[in-house]
C-alpha cells in the first residue's frame, strides 16, 4: 500500500494522473477508503458536512457526489491531486482561513490517510443517493415581477365618494382604500394642532406665539406658513440629520482610539445646503457616489461636488485593522452595502459571500457594484502604526475665500515663529542653567533647579503649542472624499469574502433584476462610479424614488407606505397603498425631484389634516392604522426635544455650521506627533459655551463614547448610533428617559430660564401662565388647567414656583408628543 | 379596554420598582411581555450568566499558557508562523519573552495558572480552562464588540439581549440584563433591533455616597416634595390629554414609566447597596481592599444581582492592555482583580448558586508569546505584549461545565491553537446551549433575515460539558 502511494506521489510530480485501476487494485482501494478513510470521514467532518446534521459552507461529505461538487469553494477533492484539493489543504491547516475540523488539527497519520486516499484517486465506495438541495438559480426575470422591481407607473387618482373631502390627489387615494373599507377619516386636528404639527415635522421646532398668532387656519394661510417652514433655515437643519441617519456620520473615523474626523462637518453642511437649496434629489444622488468626476461650473460647486463624497466615506469606516486588504474589502462592502440602503432599499451586504436567500440578487451582482468601489481609493495608511485614515481631497477656494483665508494662515504662522523663538531662547537658557547647576555650590542648587524646572515646563507648553498650530494652521481647505484608483477594473467574486480566495472577475455594473437595460461601457481609467450614479438616478430605476418619497412620507406620517423603509425585498412589507406609492414617485420625478415640492404637497393635503384622536369603531377594524383613518402620532426626536426646549426658553444660537469637534483647544486633542503609533485623536475635556445652545445638528458626533455636554439627551432619546444605516430610528419609552426629564441639568436649566423670562417680560400671573402655554404646548390654555396652575403655584416655594412648572411642562407628554 | 392594555398594565405592575423598559411596538403588537419568563427549548443547566470581562487582553503567555521554547529563547528572535498580510508595529523583531513568575499545576486537576492569581489557584478544580479560544481582530474596539455581538463591526444586539430575549426576566421586578461598569462603546450592551427592554442597564457601584448608580438618579430640585407636586401635575396634564384624545399604548408607557423613575430614585441605591452583607463575605472579595475595593464591589453586586434572578450580568474590569512594561504592570492588574473573581466562584459555590449559574471569565483577545517595544530602544525586561486574538485563554465555571478541566493546547509558541480550538461563535453557541437555547433557532428578522448571536457559524463545544 505504501509503495503504490509512494508511486502515485511520483506519478503525480510528474503531472500523470492517475485513472485506470486494475480491478483487484479497486477492491484494495475500496477497503482503505472504508477501513481508513471513512471513520475518519464519519468521526471529524461529519459533524458540519453531512446530510444528517449539517451542510456548512455548501459541502457534504457523506457522499461521493458531495466532495465531486464540493461547497463555496468548488470540488472538495481532485482525485489524484493533493495539492489541488481543498480537504488536504484544510486538514494540513496551510491556510489560517480554511483550518479544518476547526476545532483542532487531525494527527500527522491522520493527514496521511487523507492525503494518500487523494493521491490514490479518492476511491469512494458509497452508492448511497441522498436527495440534495436543488441549487436554487436567481431567475432575473422572474424576479421582476415582485412589486417593487416593476417600472414605477403614474398611476390616476381613484374616484371617491366623499367628493368634497380631497384637497389634493393623495388624499383621493387614501379616501378611497378607506371607503372600500368602510371607515371614513378622522376629522381634522385643531389649527394649533396642525401648525404645531406641520412645524416639527418641517424644521423640528415648535411655532413661536407669533406665528400662531398669524395664523388664521385657511388655506392661504396655511399655504404661507408652509412655504416660511420650507424657505427657513431651520428646514434644511431638521431634514439633513433624517439624511444623516442613512450616512453613519459622525465627527470620528472608526471606531477605534477616537480619532478625529476634523473635516467631516463640510459634508454635514453641504447635506443641510443641499436640502435648503432644494436640489434635485436625483443631482443630490450623483454628486454623492460621483461628484468627484462631475464637471463643476464654479470652485463652489467642484468644493461641494467633492465634499459629497464624504457619503461613502464617513460611515463607520474600519481603519485599524492589521490585514489591508482585508480592511479595503471590508470598506468596500461598507460602501456597497449603503449604496443599497440609502437610495435602493436593498440588503447588499449579505450577497458578499453568496446570492441573496430571498431575493433575486446574485453573488456576481455584488461583485459587479463592488468592482467600482475596489476602483475607488478611499484610505490610505498613514505614519501612525498600523493605522490608516480616510482620503482627504484638497478643496478649490474662490478669490474671496483665499483673500479671507490667507491673513489668517499668515497670523498663525507669526504666532508659532514667535512660539518657537521663545521656545529656542528657553532651551538656551536653560541650556546655560544646566551648566551653572553643574558648577554650583550644593546650597545654590536648588533655587537653579527650580528655574530650570519652571523652564522645562514652559518648553514643553510652548511644543504643545506650536504642534497644535500646525496641525490646524489655516491651510486650504480638505473634505473626506474620494478619488478613482490609478488602474481601476472588475474585481474578482471572492469565496465568502475572503479576499484571498478569489473566483472569476466580474464585469462592472448594476444588480440585473433593477436594470432595463445593458449597463453602460465604463470609459477606460474610470471606476464606473459616474455610470453607477446615472444608474441609480434614472428616472427607470424602479427603486429610488419608490424609496425616496417613503421615506418623506414616513417622516410626515409616522409610518411608511412601506413599513420596512431601509428594505423593499421579499421579505419586506409590502406597500399599504401602492398605487399611491407609484403616483408620488412619478409626480417626484416630473417635479425634477424636488423634495421641497413633495412635501408641500404632502402637508397641505387633507389627510395631514385629520386628527390623530383615537376612534373605538375604527381602531377595532385597522388597530394598525395602515389605511390611515388618522394621523399618527409621534415621539419628537432627541434632536426636536432639545431644539425646542432651546426656542421655547429663548436660548437657541444662531445657526453657525462649520466644525463640531472644538479641536482649537489644545487640551481636547492628544496624538498630533506624525510618527505617534496612535493616530491624532481627540479627547473631550472642554466644550465651546456656545454648543450648548446650537441646534443638535451642529454638535459633535460620537460613534464610541457618550455625547459630549448636552448632546447627552440623544443617547436617552433613541439617537441613531452612528456606526449604523437606518431611515427610521427605533422609539421607546424606557424610565431612564423620564429620569432625565425629571433630573437632568439639561430640562432644568431650560426651565428655569424660561421661568425668569416670565417673571421678566409678563406682569401678572395670568399672562404669564397665558404666555407659558403658548411657548411650550403651542396652544391656549384651559381654564381648568388655568385654575390648577394657579393651585400649583400657590403651594410651590415663591422663589421655584415658575421653574418647577415650567419644568412640568417640559416633561409632559403634549410637549413630547406631536399629536 | 382591549386585551392588550390590561396585559401591559399587569407587567408594568411587576415591573414597577425595576429598571423595567419597554419599547413601543412592543406595547403595540405583543400580548405577553418581552420579558415574561420563556421556556428554554431544552433543559438547561444554567439559569443565568455572569460574565467577568478582562478588556485590554489579559497576557496568557504569562498567566495560563508558557511554553518552553519561549523561556529557552527569552530574548531572542525567534521566526513565529505568522500571517505575512499583517502589519506589525513594535514586535517585528519577534523576540521571545519568557513568562512572568511561575506558572504551575494546581488542585486535583493539575490546572496551569500563574502565582500572580493565588486565588484563581485556589478555585482551579472549580473552573474549566479553555486554553485555545480565537477571535478575528486583533483591535480592542472590534474584538471587544465581537465578543459581545459576535461581529467585529456594525450594530447587532449584544449576547446579554440575545439572552434576555430568549429566556426572559427571572425577575419581574429587575431587569434582565445589568452591565457593570462598563467601556465606553454603549454598543457592548445594546439591544440593537431586539426590543429596548432587553439592553443592557449601565450600573456604576458607588464607592462613596456622592458616586450615582446610575445617571439622572440624583432629584435635581433638591427638594422631595416639590417634585412629587410637580410630578402629579405633569400627570394631571398626561391623564387629561389622553382623556382627550384617547388612549395610546405609548402615552400610557411615558405615564408608567414616569412612576418607574420617581420610584428608581429611592429604589435603586438599596438595590446597588451591599453594606447589608456579612463582614465575612466582604472580606472574601476583598472589599476596602487598597487594590480590590472597586472590582470587589463590582464582583459582589454581580452575585447579588444574579442571586435576585437577573439573567445576565457583566462586570467589565481593564487594565490588562500591557504594550510596555508587562512585568511591572501585570501583577498589579493581576492584584486588583484575582480575589474579586475568585471570591464570586467560592460564593455562588457556597450558596449553591454555581450549579445553574454560568460564570464567564475572559479578555476580548490575549497577548503574544513575543515582546512588543514601541520605543524600539527599550531591554528585553521592559518590553510589554501585542494583542493575539490567535490563541488565548478563557475560564468558565458552574452552569454544567466540567470542573477542574482544561481544554485546548496551543503550538510551541502559544501562538496558534493545535487543538480543542474554539472560536468566539462556538462560545457564544455553548453560552446559549446551557442556558437550554439552540443557537440555531434563537432568530430576530430585521430587513428581511433571521439574525443570530453567533451568524451562520457556531458550534457547541460539547468537549467541555459536565
Amino acid at each position: 500500500m505504501a509503495a503504490t502511494f509512494l508511486m502515485n506521489r511520483v506519478l503525480q510530480s510528474l503531472g500523470i494522473a492517475i485513472f485506470a485501476l486494475s480491478s483487484a487494485r479497486a477492491g484494495e482501494d475500496m477497503a482503505f477508503f472504508e477501513s481508513k478513510v471513512l471513520p475518519l470521514l464519519q468521526s471529524r467532518c461529519y459533524e458540519c458536512h453531512s446530510h444528517e446534521q449539517k451542510i456548512k459552507g455548501g459541502l457534504a461529505l457523506d457522499l461521493k457526489s458531495g466532495w465531486q461538487t464540493g461547497g463555496d469553494s468548488g470540488p472538495a477533492i481532485v482525485p489524484g491531486d493533493v495539492a489541488k484539493s481543498h480537504v488536504i489543504t484544510a486538514v494540513r491547516y496551510a491556510t489560517p482561513e480554511m483550518e479544518m475540523p476547526p476545532k483542532g488539527k487531525l494527527t500527522a497519520s491522520e493527514i496521511q490517510i487523507f492525503e494518500q486516499w487523494v493521491a490514490m484517486g479518492a476511491p469512494d465506495s458509497r452508492v448511497k443517493q441522498t436527495a440534495a438541495k436543488s441549487a436554487r438559480v436567481i431567475d432575473v426575470e422572474q424576479g421582476k415581477k415582485f412589486w417593487a422591481f416593476r417600472p414605477v407607473r403614474n398611476e390616476p387618482a381613484p374616484a371617491v365618494k366623499q367628493a368634497g373631502w380631497p384637497l389634493a390627489p393623495v388624499d383621493r387615494f387614501i379616501l378611497a382604500k378607506l371607503e372600500a373599507n368602510d371607515l371614513s377619516p378622522a376629522p381634522d386636528a385643531n389649527a394649533y394642532t396642525w401648525l404645531r404639527r406641520v412645524s416639527l415635522d418641517l424644521t423640528g421646532l415648535p411655532p413661536t406665539p407669533e406665528d400662531l398668532g398669524r395664523f388664521d387656519a385657511s388655506p392661504t394661510s396655511r399655504a404661507a406658513a408652509v412655504d416660511r417652514l420650507l424657505q427657513s433655515k431651520a428646514f434644511g437643519e431638521r431634514w439633513a440629520r433624517h439624511w444623516l441617519d442613512l450616512v453613519g456620520y459622525a465627527d470620528q473615523i472608526g471606531t477605534s482610539n477616537n480619532v478625529f474626523a476634523e473635516h467631516a462637518w463640510r459634508y454635514r453642511d453641504y447635506v443641510i445646503d443641499s436640502f435648503n437649496a432644494d436640489k434635485p434629489f436625483d443631482r443630490f444622488i450623483r454628486e454623492q457616489i460621483a461628484g468627484d468626476l462631475l464637471p463643476a461650473a464654479s470652485p463652489q460647486e467642484r468644493a461641494a461636488n467633492i465634499t459629497a463624497t464624504g457619503f461613502l466615506v464617513l460611515g463607520d469606516v474600519e481603519i485599524v485593522a492589521v490585514d489591508k486588504l482585508k480592511m479595503e474589502y471590508d470598506l468596500v462592502d461598507q460602501q456597497v452595502s449603503k449604496i443599497g440602503t440609502a437610495f435602493l432599499g436593498l440588503t447588499l451586504g449579505c450577497v458578499r459571500c453568496h446570492d441573496h436567500k430571498f431575493d433575486p440578487i446574485a453573488q456576481t451582482d455584488y461583485y459587479a457594484l463592488a468592482g467600482m468601489f475596489r476602483s475607488t481609493d478611499a484610505t490610505y495608511k498613514t505614519d501612525n502604526g498600523v493605522w490608516s485614515s480616510v482620503h482627504k481631497t484638497e478643496l478649490p477656494e474662490t478669490a474671496e475665500q483665499r483673500a479671507e483665508r490667507e491673513p489668517r494662515l499668515a497670523a498663525s504662522a507669526a504666532r508659532i515663529r514667535q512660539w518657537e523663538s521663545e521656545r529656542d531662547n528657553a532651551n538656551k537658557e536653560k541650556a546655560t542653567l544646566e551648566s551653572q547647576i553643574a558648577s554650583a555650590a550644593k546650597e545654590a542648587k536648588p533655587e537653579l533647579e527650580k528655574k530650570r524646572d519652571e523652564l522645562s515646563a514652559r518648553i514643553k507648553t510652548l511644543n504643545g503649542q506650536i504642534e497644535h498650530a500646525k496641525f490646524f494652521a489655516p491651510t486650504a481647505p480638505k473634505a473626506f472624499a474620494v478619488r478613482d484608483r490609478e488602474k481601476p477594473g472588475d474585481m474578482r467574486v471572492t469565496i465568502r469574502g475572503n479576499p484571498y480566495a478569489l473566483g472569476d472577475p466580474v464585469k462592472r455594473g448594476a444588480p440585473g433584476v433593477a436594470s432595463w437595460g445593458e449597463f453602460p461601457p465604463i470609459p477606460a481609467g474610470q471606476s464606473g462610479r459616474v455610470q453607477l450614479a446615472d444608474w441609480v438616478a434614472d428616472a427607470r430605476n424602479p427603486l429610488t424614488a419608490r424609496v425616496t418619497v417613503n421615506r418623506i412620507w414616513q417622516k410626515l406620517f409616522g409610518e411608511g407606505l412601506v413599513r420596512s423603509v431601509d428594505y423593499f425585498g421579499a421579505r419586506g412589507e409590502i406597500p399599504s397603498h401602492p398605487e399611491l406609492l407609484d403616483h408620488l414617485a412619478s409626480r417626484f420625478m416630473q417635479n425634477g425631484w424636488s423634495q421641497k415640492q413633495l412635501i408641500r404637497e404632502l402637508v397641505l393635503s387633507h389627510v395631514y389634516r385629520m386628527s390623530s384622536s383615537q376612534d373605538a369603531a375604527a381602531g377595532a377594524k385597522d388597530p394598525d392604522n395602515r389605511l390611515l383613518w388618522r394621523m399618527n402620532r409621534q415621539r419628537l426626536d432627541a434632536e426636536a426635544i432639545r431644539d425646542s426646549m432651546l426656542v421655547i426658553s429663548g436660548r437657541l444660537a444662531a445657526p453657525s455650521g462649520g466644525p463640531a469637534l472644538p479641536l482649537e483647544f489644545p487640551e481636547n486633542v492628544a496624538s498630533l506627533s506624525p510618527k505617534a503609533v496612535n493616530p491624532p485623536a481627540f479627547a473631550f475635556k472642554k466644550v465651546r459655551p456656545v454648543q450648548d445652545f446650537e441646534r443638535t445638528i451642529y454638535l459633535p458626533v460620537i460613534r464610541t463614547a457618550t455625547q459630549p455636554g448636552s448632546a447627552k439627551l440623544r443617547d436617552v432619546f433613541d439617537f441613531t448610533q452612528p456606526a449604523q444605516i437606518a431611515g427610521k430610528r427605533a422609539e421607546t419609552a424606557v424610565p431612564t428617559q423620564a429620569l432625565f426629564l425629571l433630573n437632568s441639568d439639561n430640562v432644568r436649566s431650560r426651565a428655569t430660564e424660561l421661568a425668569k423670562q416670565l417673571i421678566d417680560t409678563e406682569a401678572n400671573t395670568g399672562a404669564r401662565l397665558e404666555a407659558l402655554w403658548l411657548r411650550i404646548l403651542s396652544r391656549p390654555i384651559t381654564s381648568t388647567e388655568r385654575d390648577d396652575a394657579v393651585k400649583f403655584l400657590e403651594s410651590m416655594p415663591a422663589d421655584k414656583a415658575w421653574v418647577e412648572l415650567s419644568h412640568a411642562l417640559l416633561s409632559s407628554n403634549e410637549f413630547l408628543l406631536r399629536l | 379596554m382591549n386585551a392588550t392594555t390590561i396585559s401591559r398594565r399587569s407587567w408594568l405592575q411587576r415591573t414597577a420598582t425595576g429598571f423595567g423598559a419597554l419599547a413601543l411596538h412592543e406595547l403595540v403588537q405583543a400580548a405577553q411581555s418581552p420579558l415574561a419568563v420563556k421556556v428554554p427549548r431544552f433543559p438547561a443547566k444554567a439559569k443565568r450568566v455572569i460574565f467577568l470581562f478582562m478588556s485590554g487582553g489579559p497576557s496568557q503567555p504569562d498567566l495560563f499558557d508558557p511554553k518552553d521554547y519561549i523561556r529557552r529563547m527569552h530574548g531572542q528572535a525567534i521566526s513565529a508562523p505568522i500571517n505575512t498580510n499583517e502589519l506589525r508595529v513594535g514586535t517585528d523583531k519577534f523576540l521571545a519573552l519568557a513568562t512572568h513568575g511561575t506558572v504551575k499545576a494546581r488542585g486535583q486537576s493539575g490546572m496551569m495558572i500563574s502565582d500572580l492569581l493565588p486565588h484563581t489557584a485556589s478555585i482551579a478544580d472549580e473552573i474549566c480552562m479553555l486554553r485555545a479560544v480565537h477571535a478575528d481582530n486583533n483591535q480592542h474596539q472590534p474584538a471587544a464588540l465581537q465578543f459581545h455581538t459576535g461581529v467585529t463591526a456594525d450594530v447587532r444586539p449584544s449576547m446579554g439581549s440575545w439572552i434576555s430575549y430568549g429566556l426572559g426576566a427571572e425577575n419581574q421586578n429587575l431587569p434582565s440584563f445589568i452591565s457593570i461598569h462598563p467601556d465606553s462603546d454603549t454598543r457592548l450592551y445594546g439591544s440593537s433591533f431586539l426590543p429596548a427592554a432587553h439592553q443592557g442597564t449601565k450600573v456604576i457601584v458607588p464607592q462613596d455616597a456622592k458616586q450615582s448608580p446610575i445617571d439622572y438618579l440624583a432629584d435635581i430640585s433638591g427638594d422631595a416634595k416639590a417634585q412629587r407636586t410637580r410630578i402629579d401635575f405633569t400627570q394631571r396634564m398626561n391623564k387629561h390629554l389622553i382623556d382627550q384624545t384617547g388612549t395610546d399604548p405609548r402615552m400610557e408607557g411615558m405615564i408608567e414609566s414616569m412612576e418607574i423613575a420617581f420610584r428608581m430614585q429611592t429604589a435603586t441605591p438599596e438595590l446597588v447597596d451591599i453594606s447589608n452583607e456579612s463582614e465575612a463575605t466582604k472580606q472574601l472579595y476583598g472589599v476596602g481592599g487598597k487594590d480590590t475595593d472597586k472590582n470587589a464591589r463590582a464582583c459582589l453586586l454581580a452575585r447579588k444581582m444574579s442571586e435576585a434572578g437577573v439573567r445576565f450580568v457583566q462586570v467589565t474590569i481593564g487594565g490588562w492592555d500591557h504594550h510596555g512594561d508587562i512585568r511591572n504592570a501585570l501583577p498589579k492588574s493581576c492584584a486588583a482583580s484575582d480575589q474579586p473573581c475568585a471570591a464570586l466562584i467560592k460564593d455562588l459555590k457556597s450558596r449553591g448558586l454555581l450549579e445553574d449559574t454560568l460564570v464567564v471569565w475572559s479578555g476580548e483577545f490575549g497577548r503574544t508569546p513575543w515582546s512588543q517595544d514601541l520605543s524600539g530602544t527599550s531591554p528585553i525586561e521592559k518590553h510589554g505584549r501585542e494583542h493575539q486574538p490567535e490563541s488565548f485563554c478563557t475560564w468558565m465555571a458552574g452552569g454544567g461545565i466540567k470542573p477542574g478541566f482544561t481544554f485546548g493546547e496551543t503550538d510551541d509558541f502559544g501562538f496558534r491553537p493545535v487543538s480543542g480550538k474554539v472560536h468566539l461563535h462556538d462560545l457564544h453557541a455553548t453560552i446559549l446551549n446551557q442556558l437550554g437555547l439552540d443557537h440555531e433557532k434563537l432568530t430576530w428578522r430585521h430587513l428581511g433575515r433571521d439574525f443570530r448571536l453567533t451568524d451562520v457559524y457556531g458550534n457547541v463545544v460539547k468537549e467541555i460539558l459536565a
